[in-house]
């Protein structure tokens, strides 16, 4: 039985984002915005007002949950976040959709566009 | 710079507060930049107060509310006539009977006065019904 992930896609850029981020391992914060900035060389920067939005909305919907806090760390205002398996496999059925957007837009991109 | 930031985030809903504020006010001191933060923090702001908390909807209430106020006083001071030289009034008798006796409550008002509500009341049923059919499932889930 295939799940339907339709409620949840399109997934907003900050949100995309945010997965991708927590994809590889957990994160604080400020982590999140370190990892979203270098994934996209600077050119997509979200601030923690937007960043605590979407956080909370994902955590919400049961993509996105609050990790346990490393021992090693003594911030108590530093929470860590990590992707749920149900995340794992929407952010996966996101980027299933956008290689299919890059498919068609390479094919007709490469057609030549006839006069009219 | 910082206490500006402080109040900003002090001003925002109660709930997001309790939850994020220390780690907002962490990733400010962490990162050092103070004017975007500023203007994130302003721009969080609003959108936690106005989209998120649904306050919105009460705003939408009042505005609705003085809009039919605002048309009803419109509606009287446009068809309801008033002599050029009205009779004085009575003080003793207003005292006794209140502020609007001496203006007699005519046909023309009510009717004003009972399609305004009505229309008010169809207007909440769309919205209700929308709201309910659409917008409060997707909160649902």
């Amino acid at each position: 039985m295939t799940e339907d992930f339709s409620p949840f896609l399109p997934l907003s850029p900050a949100a995309l984002h945010i997965l991708l981020s927590l994809a590889g391992e957990d994160r604080h914060g400020y982590g999140i915005m370190q990892e979203i900035a270098r994934q996209s060389e600077g050119q997509y920067k979200l601030g923690p007002g937007t960043l605590y939005d979407n956080l909370q909305k994902l955590e919400t919907q049961g993509l996105v949950e609050e990790s346990p806090r490393p021992p090693a760390h003594d911030d108590p205002r530093r929470r860590y976040y990590r992707l749920t398996s149900f995340g794992r496999r929407v952010l996966s059925a996101e980027v299933s959709r956008l290689e299919a957007v890059v498919r068609e837009a390479k094919v007709h991109l490469r057609t030549p566009r006839r006069a009219t | 710079m910082r206490t500006l930031y402080r109040c900003l985030l002090w001003l925002h809903p109660p709930a997001f507060r309790r939850e994020f504020a220390g780690e907002m006010l962490w990733i400010y001191d962490e990162s050092g930049e103070s004017g975007p933060l500023l203007l994130d923090g302003l721009v969080s702001l609003a959108r936690q107060w106005v989209l998120r908390s649904g306050w919105w909807k009460t705003a939408a209430a009042v505005a609705l509310a003085m809009v039919q106020v605002g048309s009803l006083a419109f509606s009287h001071h446009r068809f309801v006539r008033v002599p050029a030289d009205p009779a004085p009034i009575d003080v003793a008798e207003v005292l006794n009977r209140g502020p609007l006796a001496h203006q007699p409550l005519t046909m023309g008002i009510l009717l004003y006065l009972a399609v305004f509500v009505v229309g008010g009341l169809v207007l909440l049923t769309i919205g209700l019904t929308y709201w309910m059919k659409n917008l409060a499932p997707r909160r649902m889930r």
